[in-house]
């Protein structure tokens, strides 16, 4: 998509134009798709979070300011967002892996880059079983850093944080995922 | 430089690229018709968001309605009011003029008045009194002149003019004493019935309490019949 056609895309939403709105579906539909079911589950969940992002993007383009972020990022925010809320506002209690202690923090950098490059079939499993015992915030962090390549400013605007939080938070993941992987193998 | 430090990472992460790849390719797919539905929504959202929009205006504009009946003077006292709006406001009263000027200003009225003998003033008094009562609830302009009145009747009340000035001059015409009580609006009691309306009042209530009583009768058969029938 060039430059003009975001432009276009971007007048076309602000117009509330039908053939603009189609465009912007079809264009960042998955990635929205996939973004809300990373964190919620059950299809029905996610297809009533997808929409009720959407209404909101279209419903709210005239805030989308072009310097601060692409639309894509600012149309992950508005579904980061929905979903976080969505879950709060959900009934069902969800349990997580908690780190109390800190113990965590305490594994060596060394230990965790050795266990996290190699990708054998039973690491990736492991990593697979521990991600889902991480909260569903940080899950997203980790699928936006590692699967779509986001920078941390990006990651940053989508969660309503700061760069260097969102470093932070990355870093203290890993070895969170690692600790999870070292009690599920125990 | 943190940041660096976790590109590195995500290159060498191997692990957990892979595992990501694979919980992805697991995810829920996107319904086809998922679009189709979603953009049937939003065609029906604006709608919704128009009578949103609207409904305040609505109801404002029935709360002015409301305001506008309640608020507005009666039919009747429109041609009252035309008539005082042409009047000039008063001048600054000395206290020698006063007598003159209130009766430039009730001309029209003082002449029925000042015709007609002692025993037949108190009707023609309600007139009086009621074409103030109009005047009272006009614009601001008005309600000072009354105000203004009210003070010179209460004035001429308190140090009645003597016989001979008041009759003497030959345009200067008789005026009309009033007393604070023609003045309804500051006088609350001038509200009160007369005692025929409260006659009259009391026999309808009278009439009422009656009828409600054989109404309680009625119902009070109707329930012991149905009793009985069980």
């Amino acid at each position: 998509m060039t430059e003009t056609d975001k432009i276009n895309l971007i007048q076309g939403l602000r117009k509330q134009s039908p053939k603009a709105q189609q465009q912007a579906l079809d264009r960042y539909g998955r990635d929205v798709f996939a973004l809300v079911a990373r964190l919620v589950t059950g299809t029905e969940n996610v297809e009533e979070v997808y929409q009720d992002v959407f209404i909101k993007v279209f419903r709210y383009i005239d805030r989308y300011n072009e310097e601060k972020s692409s639309l894509r990022t600012w149309i992950s925010r508005i579904a980061y967002n929905e979903s976080i809320t969505y879950l709060r506002h959900k009934s069902e209690p969800v349990v997580y892996y908690e780190d109390r202690n800190g113990e965590a923090e305490k594994l060596s950098d060394a230990e965790v880059d050795e266990t996290f490059g190699q990708a054998n079939a039973e690491t990736v499993q492991l990593i697979r079983a521990a991600l889902k015992h991480l909260p569903p915030d940080e899950r997203a962090i980790v699928t936006m850093f590692y699967y779509e390549e986001m920078s941390l400013k990006e990651i940053a605007f989508v969660t309503e944080s700061i760069p260097t939080t969102v470093a932070s938070k990355l870093s203290r993941i890993r070895k969170k995922l690692y600790r999870i992987i070292k009690m599920l193998q125990s | 430089m943190k940041e660096d430090i976790l590109n590195t990472l995500r290159q060498q992460d191997n692990a957990i690229r892979e595992a990501l790849r694979q919980e992805e390719a697991e995810l829920p797919k996107m319904p086809a018709d998922l679009n189709a539905r979603l953009m049937q929504r939003v065609e029906q959202e604006p709608r919704k968001a128009t009578v949103r929009r609207l409904w305040p205006w609505v109801a404002a504009a029935c709360v002015a309605g409301f305001m506008a009946v309640f608020l507005m003077p009666p039919k009747d006292t429109v041609p009252a009011l035309t008539m005082q709006k042409t009047s000039p406001t008063l001048p600054q009263y000395g206290k020698g003029e006063v007598s003159s000027e209130v009766s430039k200003v009730e001309e029209p009225v003082v002449a029925k008045v000042e015709t007609k003998e002692v025993s037949q003033r108190t009707p023609k008094a309600k007139k009086v009194r009621n074409t103030q009562k109009n005047l009272m609830t006009s614009t601001p302009q008005e309600t000072e002149v009354c105000n203004d009145l009210a003070i010179v009747q209460e004035n001429e009340a308190v140090t009645p003019l003597p016989s001979g000035e008041g009759q003497g001059g030959g345009s200067a015409k008789a005026t009309v004493v009033l007393t604070e009580r023609d003045i309804p609006i500051t006088r609350p009691e001038n509200y009160k019935y007369t005692p025929e309306e409260l006659a009259l009042l009391r026999k309808q209530a009278d009439e009422a309490y009656l009828k409600w009583v054989e109404l309680e009768l009625e119902i009070s058969k109707n329930n012991l019949q149905q009793t009985a029938q069980k």
